[in-house]
């Protein structure tokens, strides 16, 4: 492949709650496409919704690369960035993971965290409440009182991290997930990594019911899941269980508040609507600043006529496959009444976002309590000046002002 | 309808549960599915075949009566 002509990762977007029209022109073209990484490196983009599916479905497309010194890199990201796990017993190794995680996301463990996750939520609204009386007229930001707080509290809890901790790793969160951060995310990933090996340790003297004393547990048996396999998972999940639900939390807010008739139906009727209107955030709100999920083929494959040679990286789009008007009528609209709306905001295939449940279950709390209690609330600013965070693996924004 | 399940398939997404939980479940020890309902009444049908759609491994079969 050659870098002339490819456009380079990220695309420009106008705002947070819309794509880079550079994803819907580049499917009119073709469901895959050449691309630059945000590392400068070449890629193969995956626009097309079934494309998607397909590539995400395909266990020729794995996470491990079989030279993983040469293999194409999305960014300087420590996570999601190249290529991991053993070329060799890729398959093996993924399943024992799923294994090993799947009890602790399970839905009668998220039914029994339900009440809990409710709590939680009730107390970030009380803290909002606080934060606008203390400062009548001015607007308060729901970052840091709803959308960071509560899915913290919630993963510290399930995966047994003290949430005193939560400047700490959120820090290193924050460095593991630069894209153009030089070595740092490296050094930041080895901090991590020793982090929740420390709390490890504490769990194999003192287990409890939480997933990094499930993972102590497999390792006890099976000697070939290491301390770094163990560390580098415990770390991952802790970013993924707080950066991507809060992303969702941010965005799916700034969705019903940007038509105040939205907000208005949404607020007549919260319980009823919930569910539509967590899978339409989830297929609307575009995360990704790399492009896609990335993957490398384990061998020469076709796909739609193009060939995908051994050891060539793939990004799926979810974003762009979400948009994709071969499936979603109007795909830019935000309809909550649309059914069905099996969009791909989780993945698809072996690899699916094991913590769907938790997202969801966490999604379908907040957005009810949250216009139960506030149902006046506005945006203080417009949303093309809410700043989209492109330097960082789950996009999002930093701030969403509002009214209460 | 008829619903089946194939545990063999289910890699616990969970996917089902939240989309149709009156008719899927999963257990706690595994997190494979569990169907509860395997004819569901015809107010179901929609959110059954959306969570057919939805399975990411295609483990969920449906047999239109």
């Amino acid at each position: 492949m050659t870098t002339t002509e490819a456009p380079h990762l990220p695309f420009d977007r106008r705002n947070a709650l819309e794509i880079a029209p550079l994803f819907a022109k580049l499917r009119d073209r073709g469901p895959l496409s050449k691309v630059v990484t945000p590392a400068g490196d070449l890629a193969w983009l995956v626009t097309s919704y079934e494309h998607a599916r397909e590539v995400f479905r395909d266990n020729r497309f794995g996470r491990s690369h079989p030279e993983p010194d040469t293999a194409p890199r999305i960014s300087d990201a420590a996570l999601l960035s190249g290529p991991t796990g053993e070329f060799d017993h890729e398959e093996r190794d993924h399943k024992r993971l799923r294994r090993m995680l799947a009890p602790a996301f399970s839905a009668p463990r998220m039914r029994a965290l339900g009440d809990h996750i409710n709590e939680l939520t009730e107390s970030c609204l009380d803290d909002m409440r606080a934060a606008q009386d203390a400062n009548p007229g001015e607007p308060i930001d729901l970052t840091p009182l709803l959308a960071f707080p509560l899915p913290v509290m919630v993963i510290c809890e399930l995966l047994g991290v003290p949430f005193e901790d939560r400047d700490y790793f959120g820090s290193l969160s924050e460095r593991i997930s630069i894209l153009d951060g030089g070595t740092d995310g490296e050094t930041a990933m080895e901090e991590f990594k020793a982090y929740t090996l420390a709390l490890a340790e504490k769990k194999r003297e003192d287990p409890q019911p939480d997933v990094i004393s499930d993972m102590v547990a497999v390792q006890a048996e099976d000697p070939t899941f290491t301390d770094d396999d163990l560390a580098r998972q415990a770390a991952g999940l802790l970013f993924a269980g707080h950066e991507t639900t809060s992303t969702r939390i941010a965005l799916g807010t700034m969705f019903l508040l940007s038509d105040l008739e939205r907000r208005d139906r949404f607020v007549a009727d919260p319980e009823g609507q919930v569910q539509q209107t967590v899978e339409e955030i989830l297929r609307l709100s575009a995360t990704s600043a790399t492009g896609g999920l990335l993957r490398y083929a384990r061998e020469d494959v076709e796909i739609a006529g193009v060939r995908i040679a051994r050891g060539e990286a793939v990004l799926v789009s979810s974003d762009a496959a979400n948009r994709d008007a071969s499936v979603f009528a109007d795909p830019d609209e935000f309809d909550p009444t649309r059914a069905p709306n099996v969009h791909i905001a989780f993945g698809h295939g072996a690899h699916v976002c094991i913590g769907a449940n938790l997202a969801r279950t966490e999604l379908r709390t907040v957005f009810p309590a949250l216009f139960r209690r506030f149902p006046r609330m506005r945006l203080a600013v417009g949303i093309d000046e809410i700043v989209v965070r492109n330097d960082k693996i789950a996009g999002g924004v930093r701030s969403v002002p509002v009214f209460l | 309808m008829k619903v089946t399940a194939d545990t063999g398939k289910c890699v616990s997404s969970g996917q089902c549960v939240l989309t149709a939980p009156d008719v899927f479940d999963q257990r706690e020890e595994d997190g494979l599915v569990v169907v509860i309902d395997a004819e569901p009444p015809p107010a179901q049908h929609a959110l059954v075949r959306e969570s057919e759609l939805q399975c990411p491994v295609a483990a969920i079969r449906l047999l239109d009566a």
